[in-house]
């Protein structure tokens, strides 16, 4: 009986081994793919992942339905506990952007930090421009910079969480200028657009996309990009550099990872498939489109850009006075 | 000339029968999805998006809206029927229109429902047609000092709202305060009142603080007074389905003040649906002649919040259409879905994209029409929905609270609170605490303690900011006279008795 029992064990044990190596060979999901999405219908990360489906749909790139799965709440907080939960499934990824660094930085309740997800890949980055109303006086950046040095904390700019890019870009100005100026808070884009058009506040960096028709309308100018290199809809507006400020172009990332502990080979697998679906023209389209940045990258370079960026930004965010959680 | 050669040439697109057919099915969701609680119209309309995109941008576009506006004339519905909001617009519903359906004018109260959606969701297109660029500068003249004194005035007709105790009210008001701070403020990325519960860190919403303490206290009062059969007397005959003359008339004023009201709070970004008609409710009870009628069955109280959330969505299509400025959640996704198609809403969609816009804005003429007569056959079914007896009805509507609770993020953590809150709602009317200054102050909170810090961050900290713009000051005023109306109609009380005593 006990020898039979054992027999059965190590039966069955050879029996998964086998099967774990040939899996091991050549991962296939078999059941729905979900990817898990930090905002709800609608939002920005909402709408790529849902591009980044069709365009995979379209050129039959998955032998498996994939389905969108929105966690809302708490900024990151929600998407990211949850693809933790799903640790051990290989049917399940997320979509992730720079907030998925910064919220575990700052929140304690946030206690799933991108480090300890699986990186998969990076698929965008958005560049941005700085932006004041058609009418104001600055021509350039440096004018903003030079009225606002004059007169300490009454310019104003307008943006969302104090954790955003915007905020981190203007403390990075701050700090290589020596100006002042206020971040005001607004929770939605729409708000913050008509705080600029209505002219309570002085600056706002948007992106491009949503530059594009209130420049031609005549209601906005933009006076730098936040990018390596100009932007195709936007030839005449120097960057940063080109502007004559030396700091770093903190980019605005999209990408994908997989819950905590995942396979390598499945990795590979879905890796792989991002890789192909970004190599499409529909997606060469999507990213043109909007004004987007093609940046894909393969795991180990995503493992080591999300390594470098989270220490990257928790300096920037301490040196920004913003109260660090101690992990 | 331009507007009524444009507006001829939208009727032109509008009309071809498979726009109409896309606008009879936009309408049609969106009705389904107004009545169901939890699911709400910006849901809907992201899932649908990536289907619409083969279609043809205007039969899309037109569709998409159609569930937009929909969704805000099935609101009702649930509210008036069952005491349960199902979208944060249709809350101030609720109170009126639950008490009509008590005193056996259920039939009544979806039709008051239905015309005033109709007639206001109309005048908000009209208005949408007529005087959209100028309006739309009115929208940008506001700052974060105005929608502070707009935030302040909506909070002040709490006084109306409270019942037979001010006091009472006002502690129910300071909780739906601390409710609304509960999550990560945006000014500073630091939790507050979260308890060390990441399921708080995005805040509570609204759909499972109002089913609570509407529709599953209301359930757990009735059980409490042991109400056998049926819950509802619904009267028999059709014609005691309709509103009647009396109803109607009643009504007449809270039509106009809910187009016009829910119209210029639509056109705000930042204000929202549940605002306009929180505003357009007090500005009808403080001009009522019968205020005493508010809270027992007023059709009027129902009328001016229905017409208001609906002529909302006219005002909100115009930062949209004009400036390329989506005011809320919904809109920004209608925004989404016409940059996918390639069209970019802003001061040139008119002449860029004509057949877009003036499709759009006279399909909406259509959809009104269409939703009248949509929901105009439905008012005797529902209404008989209320015949149902009460252990068949009370279990269904706790289930459609818990679907609805835990359709809003998918998680069991929504449900608890939907228990909490429910038990909360429950105590507060055993002890006489109204529910919907609890609401009021949740729904104003937010944005209104938003707006404060922006403004004092704009003025580096200097209160007369408040003070030395006009709109501000003129609110802050209204505000004020309503906050002691109480104390005049106290004053005059005791003048009467003063004098008849002295007779």
């Amino acid at each position: 009986m006990k020898l039979s029992a054992l027999l059965a064990t190590a039966v069955v044990a050879t029996l998964s081994f086998t099967s774990v190596s040939t899996a091991q060979a050549q991962f296939t999901p078999k059941r729905p793919l979900e990817i898990a999405v930090h905002a709800g219908p609608g939002s920005g990360n909402d709408v790529f992942a849902r591009a980044l489906i069709t365009v995979i749909d379209k050129n039959k790139l998955s032998p498996v339905r994939i389905q969108v799965a929105n966690k809302p709440g708490g900024g990151s907080t929600t998407a990211a506990a949850y693809l933790a939960s799903k640790a051990g499934n290989e049917n399940t990824l997320g979509v992730f952007t720079n907030i998925w660094i910064t919220d575990p930085l700052v929140s304690a309740e946030a206690t799933n930090p991108l480090t300890s997800m699986t990186p998969v890949a990076l698929v965008i980055r958005e560049p941005g421009l700085i932006a004041v109303k058609a009418d104001s006086p600055y021509k350039t950046l440096q004018d903003f910079i030079d009225a606002a040095k004059a007169a300490p904390g009454k310019l104003s700019q307008s943006g969302g969480s104090v954790l955003a890019r915007e905020n981190v870009l203007r403390q990075l100005l701050m700090g290589a200028t020596g100006a002042d100026w206020q971040f005001i808070s607004f929770p939605s884009g729409g708000e913050r657009l008509s705080a600029l058009l209505g002219g309570h506040v002085n600056m706002m960096i948007v992106e491009p996309g949503e530059a594009t028709s209130q420049v031609r309308s005549g209601a906005m100018r933009v006076i730098a990009a936040v990018a390596d290199k100009r932007l195709p809809g936007f030839p005449d507006v120097p960057t940063l550099q080109e502007a004559g400020f030396n700091i770093p172009n903190l980019p605005q990332i999209r990408g994908i990872v997989a819950p905590p502990g995942t396979p390598k080979e499945v990795v590979a697998y879905y890796s792989d498939m991002i890789r192909k679906a970004t190599e499409t023209q529909e997606w060469k389209d999507y990213v043109a489109e909007n004004g987007f940045e093609p940046a894909f990258t393969t795991p180990e370079e995503t493992l080591k850009f999300i390594t470098e960026y989270t220490e990257q930004l928790r300096g920037i965010l301490e040196k920004a006075g913003i109260k660090l959680v101690a992990r | 000339m331009d507007i009524i050669n444009g507006l001829a040439h939208g009727f032109g697109i509008a009309l071809v029968p498979q726009n109409l057919l896309w606008c009879f099915v936009g309408c049609f969701l969106g009705t389904v999805v107004g009545i169901l609680p939890g699911l709400g119209p910006a849901a809907t309309i992201a899932i649908l998006m990536p289907l619409t995109l083969n279609m043809d941008p205007a039969g899309g576009i037109i569709m998409l809206t159609g569930i937009y506006y929909g969704a805000k004339y099935g609101g009702s519905t649930t509210s008036i029927l069952l005491n349960m909001p199902g979208e944060s617009s249709s809350v101030v519903s609720c109170i009126d229109g639950y008490q009509m359906a008590r005193n056996g004018r259920a039939g009544a109260a979806l039709g008051i429902a239905a015309i005033a959606s109709f007639i206001a969701g109309t005048v908000g297109i009209v208005l949408l047609t007529l005087v959209a660029p100028a309006v739309a500068r009115f929208a940008l003249s506001f700052s974060a000092p105005e929608y502070f004194a707009l935030m302040a005035f909506g909070l002040s007709l709490v006084v109306l709202l409270s019942g037979a105790s001010l006091l009472k009210g006002l502690l129910a008001l300071l909780v739906g305060l601390w409710l609304s701070t509960i999550g990560i403020d945006l000014f500073s990325a630091q939790s507050r009142f979260t308890f060390g519960r990441s399921e708080l860190l995005g805040g509570l919403d609204f759909v499972v603080i109002a089913i609570g303490v509407f529709a599953i206290a209301e359930i757990l009062t009735t059980i409490q007074h042991r109400q056998e059969g049926t819950l509802i007397p619904v009267p028999k005959g059709f014609r005691n389905l309709l509103p009647s003359r009396e109803e109607l008339k009643a009504s007449r004023f809270a039509f106009v003040n809910g187009s016009f009201t829910g119209f210029i709070i639509g056109v705000l970004p930042g204000a929202g649906s549940a605002i306009a008609s929180f505003i357009a409710y007090g500005i009808e009870k403080a001009v009522s002649k019968r205020k005493e009628m508010f809270g027992k069955g007023a059709p009027e109280g129902l009328a001016a919040p229905e017409g208001a959330n609906n002529a909302d969505t006219g005002g909100a299509l115009v930062p949209l259409l004009t400036l390329g400025i989506p005011g809320g959640g919904t809109t920004a996704i209608l925004l989404s879905a016409l940059v996918l198609w390639g069209i970019r809403p802003g001061p040139l969609m008119i002449t860029e994209s004509p057949d877009i816009f003036w499709g759009l804005v006279a399909s909406m003429y259509v959809g009104n029409v269409v939703l009248l007569l949509l929901n105009l056959p439905l008012v005797p079914l529902f209404a008989q929905l209320l015949r149902v007896p009460t252990w068949i009805l009370f279990p269904v509507i706790f289930g459609l609270s818990i679907i609805g609770a835990y359709s809003v993020s998918e998680r069991i953590f929504d449900v608890e609170l939907l228990a909490a809150f429910g038990l909360l709602g429950f105590l507060m009317a055993k002890t006489g605490f109204p529910s919907a200054p609890l609401i009021l102050g949740f729904v104003l909170g937010d944005a209104m303690e938003r707006a404060l810090r922006q403004s004092l961050m704009m003025s580096q900290g200097d209160l007369t900011t408040f003070f030395q713009r006009p709109i501000s000051l003129v609110l802050l005023i209204a505000a004020v006279v309503i906050l002691l109306l109480p104390l005049v109609s106290w004053f005059n009380r005791a003048r009467v008795r003063a004098i008849s005593e002295g007779a």
